[in-house]
Order: C-alpha cells, then sequence, then structure tokens
C-alpha cells in the first residue's frame, strides 16, 4: 500500500515537473519583457483572469462558441454515424461512392468558407454548417471501416439465433464499430475546433475567434495571447471530456483487451 | 436491405474467375462514374434553382478552372502552396520523428513530456496565427510557422508511441546475439517503430496542406487559399469554386502520393501483404 503509494506521487512528480519548470522559465524569461510581442506572463495572466475568468466576459466570449460547437459537432457525429453504417454495411454503394466521398473530403474544410458564406449567409447557421461539413469526414469514414472490419461470423451467428435486424445493429455493429468511431470522433473533434475558430472571425455573434480577430484589430497583445491560453485550456478540457466518455463507452472493450494479453 | 447485405459478402466467400472479376471492375468503375456524374447534375440544379450569382454552373466552374491553368499567377498561387505544404512538412518530418524516437526511447522522459505535448497539441494552431502574422506580416515564413507549430504534435506524439512499441523479446534476442546497436537501430528498432511513424505522418500531411491553406486563406500569404479569399472579395463566384476544387485536388494528389510511398516503405508489412493477395 505504502509502496503504491509512493510509486504514484513519483509518477505524479515525473508527470509535473516539466510543466511546472518550463511556466517558471516563462514567467522569469518575460518579467523583464519590454518586447511588443512577448508581454511578460504577469500581465498576460492578469489580462486572461479578466477576459475568461469573470462570468460576464464569460459568457460573451466562450458561450457562443460552445453553442456552435456541440451542436456542429453533434450533427457531424450523427449523420456521419448513421451515413457511414448505411455505407458499411451495404459494400457495393460504398464501393460506389468511395471517389465522390474522397474528393469531398479532400477539401480543406475551412477553403468552404467563403462558399458557405455566399450560400447560408454569416450567421450562426452558417457556421454550424461549416463545422458539420468539416468534422463529418473523419467520422464518415472510420465508421465504414470499423463497421466492415467486424467479424462476419459475428453477424452469422446472430443471424443463426435470429436476431432482428435492430438487435443485430445494436449489439453488434455498432459496438464492433466503436472504437474506431471513436477515433475518427476525436480526429473531427480536432478539425471542429480550427473551423469553429476561423468561421468565428466572420460576423459579429462574440466567440473566441471573433475576440481574437478584435484582440489582432486592436493590437491587443496581451489580449491575445490570454485568447491563446484560454483556447488551449478548452480544447485541452474537450480532450479530457472526450477521454472520459470513451473510456466509458468502451470500458468492455478495454477490458477485453486486457484478458487476450494476460491470456496470450 | 437483406438481401443487399448478403450480395456484399459474397466476394469474401466465393471462389472467382478471372473473367467475373474483370466484370465486377467494370461494374464498379461504371457505378463510381454514374455517383459522380448524379453528384454533378445534383450541383448543377443547385446552381440554376438559386438565385444568379451564388453557386456558379459546374460549367462554368470547369471553364474558369481550364482558363485559370493557361495563365502563369495560378501556377504561381499553386507553387506557392505546394512549396509551402512541403517545407513544413520536411521540417515536421525531420524535427518531429527523431525527437519523438528519443523522448519515447526513455520512459522517464515520456512521462515528463507527456502534459506538455498534450496541452501543445490541444492548442488549435489558427490561434497563433494573428500574433504569428503581426510579427512576420502575411509572408511564406508566416505561413511556415503556423503550419509547422499545428502539424508536428501528431508526427512527434505518434513517434514517441512508435519508440515504445518495440517488442521485448526482439530487443532481449538481439542483446543475446551481441547486434553492435547501430544495427540494431537500423535493423530492429526503426522498421519496428516504422509503421507507427507513418500513421503519424499520414494525419501530419493532411493537417499540413489544410493549415497552409488555411493560412493563406486568412492571412493573405500568397498561394491557392489567398486566392480563395481575393475571389470571394470581387465576389466572383466560378473563379472561388475553381480554386476550391483545386485545393480538393492537391488533397487527393497528397492522399495519393502518401499511399503509393507508404506501400513502398512498408512492402514487407502485413496490412500491405494482405492487401496485395485480395
Amino acid at each position: 500500500m505504502n509502496a503504491a503509494r509512493k510509486g504514484w506521487l513519483s509518477s505524479v512528480a515525473l508527470e509535473l515537473w516539466l510543466p511546472v519548470l518550463l511556466v517558471v522559465i516563462w514567467w522569469v524569461a518575460s518579467s523583464q519583457s519590454t518586447s511588443v510581442y512577448f508581454p511578460p506572463l504577469s500581465s498576460i495572466l492578469a489580462s486572461f483572469a479578466q477576459d475568461w475568468l469573470e462570468p460576464a466576459a464569460l459568457v460573451k466570449n466562450l458561450f457562443p462558441s460552445i453553442q456552435i460547437l456541440s451542436i456542429g459537432y453533434s450533427l457531424a457525429l450523427v449523420s456521419g454515424i448513421v451515413v457511414g453504417t448505411v455505407l458499411g454495411l451495404v459494400a457495393p454503394l460504398e464501393r460506389a461512392t468511395r471517389p465522390l466521398l474522397e474528393t469531398l473530403r479532400a477539401i480543406p474544410g475551412v477553403a468552404l468558407l467563403p462558399i458557405f458564406i455566399v450560400l447560408f449567409g454569416i450567421d450562426v447557421e452558417m457556421k454550424v454548417l461549416l463545422i458539420a461539413f468539416g468534422s463529418f469526414w473523419p467520422v464518415l469514414l472510420n465508421t465504414i471501416d470499423g463497421v466492415r472490419g467486424i467479424e462476419p461470423l459475428l453477424l452469422d451467428g446472430a443471424r443463426v439465433f435470429r436476431y432482428g435486424r435492430i438487435r443485430r445493429l445494436t449489439a453488434i455493429v455498432l459496438p464492433g464499430a466503436s472504437p474506431q468511431i471513436f477515433a475518427g470522433a476525436r480526429t473531427a473533434l480536432a478539425i471542429s475546433l480550427i473551423i469553429m475558430v476561423v468561421a468565428e472571425t466572420v460576423g459579429g455573434s462574440g466567440g473566441i475567434g471573433y475576440f481574437l480577430l478584435a484582440a489582432q484589430r486592436n493590437f491587443a497583445i496581451n489580449a491575445m495571447w490570454g485568447a491563446i491560453l484560454a483556447l488551449g485550456i478548452f480544447g485541452y478540457l474537450l480532450n479530457i471530456i472526450f477521454r472520459i466518455v470513451e473510456r466509458r463507452v468502451l470500458r468492455w472493450h478495454r477490458l477485453q483487451q486486457a484478458r487476450l494479453e494476460s491470456h496470450s | 436491405m437483406t438481401k443487399l447485405d448478403q450480395s456484399a459478402r459474397v466476394p469474401s466467400s466465393s471462389v472467382r474467375s478471372a473473367r467475373s472479376a474483370n466484370n465486377r471492375r467494370g461494374a464498379r468503375l461504371l457505378a463510381q462514374l454514374g455517383v459522380m456524374a448524379a453528384a454533378i447534375v445534383v450541383w448543377w440544379c443547385g446552381s440554376i434553382s438559386l438565385p444568379e450569382g451564388v453557386m456558379p454552373s459546374p460549367v462554368a466552374t470547369f471553364g474558369t478552372l481550364a482558363q485559370l491553368a493557361t495563365t502563369p499567377p495560378f501556377w504561381t498561387a499553386v507553387g506557392e502552396t505546394v512549396w509551402t505544404f512541403l517545407a513544413a512538412l520536411v521540417i515536421c518530418t525531420v524535427v518531429g520523428v527523431p525527437v519523438g524516437l528519443a523522448i519515447g526511447s526513455s520512459r522517464i522522459a515520456t512521462q515528463s513530456t507527456r502534459l506538455v505535448f498534450d496541452f501543445l497539441r490541444t492548442i488549435p494552431p489558427i490561434a497563433i496565427l494573428p500574433l504569428v502574422l503581426l510579427i512576420f506580416g502575411p509572408t511564406f515564413e508566416m505561413a511556415l510557422v503556423v503550419v509547422v507549430l499545428g502539424a508536428i504534435w501528431p508526427i512527434l506524439i505518434q513517434s514517441v508511441y512508435a519508440a515504445r512499441q518495440g517488442e521485448p523479446l526482439l530487443q532481449e534476442m538481439s542483446r543475446s546475439f551481441r547486434i553492435p546497436p547501430l544495427w540494431f537501430v537500423a535493423r530492429v528498432f526503426l522498421p519496428g517503430a516504422l509503421p507507427f511513424i507513418m500513421t503519424g505522418l499520414r494525419v501530419g500531411t493532411t493537417i499540413c496542406l489544410l493549415l497552409t491553406i488555411t493560412a493563406e486563406l486568412l492571412s493573405g500569404a500568397p498561394g491557392v487559399g489567398s486566392e480563395i479569399a481575393d475571389a470571394k472579395n470581387f465576389l466572383d463566384t466560378p473563379r472561388m469554386y475553381a480554386y476550391v476544387l483545386v485545393s480538393a485536388l492537391l488533397g487527393l494528389l497528397v492522399n495519393g502520393a502518401f499511399w503509393a510511398g507508404q506501400r513502398r516503405v512498408l512492402r514487407w508489412h502485413p496490412s500491405n501483404r494482405q492487401e496485395n493477395a485480395a
């Protein structure tokens, strides 16, 4: 017990010393800085606290981002999984649509911004749709691969036991594909963050991207650094949430893996 | 549904003769062309039903593209984008892979750097664009900094994993055979790590291209991205669509080149052997 706690402590220390050291170095090195672009960390943190820790400012700067991100990302997830499952199960359809999908996927999501502005205007719908479109592809392609990679024996078995179509879907196809779906969803999350920031530089609905642009135009370097910091923390938190959800949903998978490994 | 379902799984169990395989390939190609044609028809219908100037017809877009392709500025823009992309990819690879492998070879280094890399990786690289733009202006250097800072993380982190994937048995065997360290690195360690490095490079390549075009689009650094922005400012939708199409073609080209390269580099790997057998 004691040894375990000691091991845990030393591993935490091992993970933390470098980040702490880097922050200290940044703090000390920048404390006397007169450079316009690299202000002292202390003033960056002051600006960060003002723009991102006060409730009113948080509502104005972060909530619009969370709103469009969550709607756009959910749209991409749902449509990507549904379409991907269908294409994964119906091989001829998948083969026929593959070149079209590859072409559409190759369009960098951000390059569509001007097209989406002309088509849908500069409001929330445009931003949601752009996020959804850009992050749809990794979910779709990974779902297709995941569904196609399911052991055929399992599907045959399900047929022998006369599983209905829906039961086959929920008991075999979706769980079997879920590790791959999560891999796609993780890539999609990173892409949707980028598109979110870019889309928010258009129009005046607030959000992190809008804040960054305004700070750049006003030459407010401290606010800009603060926003970069906020965006990093926001992305990090999203990743942690993602990891928790993934661990929960794929618990059976990890357990199974562990069991297999201990047997081999 | 069930019917389609079954026909989908026939190829795996049936023995196919060369002729029926040929027929199948022809039918597949026909279906693929049909889907492409259908997509273009949908695009065309959309361009007619929307008010003028919102969405150009496929004919107008491809016509503009053909016209653009005869002008030098078009090729300059494509060249700038490709050059930025390649330079960034080379920097990311040359820095990311060795550093990642070195860190991954030591458990202490891996654990110490994990939080830092995790944090830096999640910052959308676009966030630093305003700052870099103020420092460098809308130039090649600016685009390069943004792209490298965004795309290096998947390559580096995947290389860290790659170094940790080595089979312990191979290490012990190399030691008992007294294989010299350099030999071990070149013949055992690197080949073992290569598949994982390639995964990182694939993700990194995609991100490199995405960021190159994004940086150009937002900052006006010369390239395909800034041409899209320029066409938008003039409300010249056919030119805008043409350049978006070019960015998609670049993406396809890069993907294709990567797969071809990977197949060559990983010829020995089971995932390729299986593919070749099928």
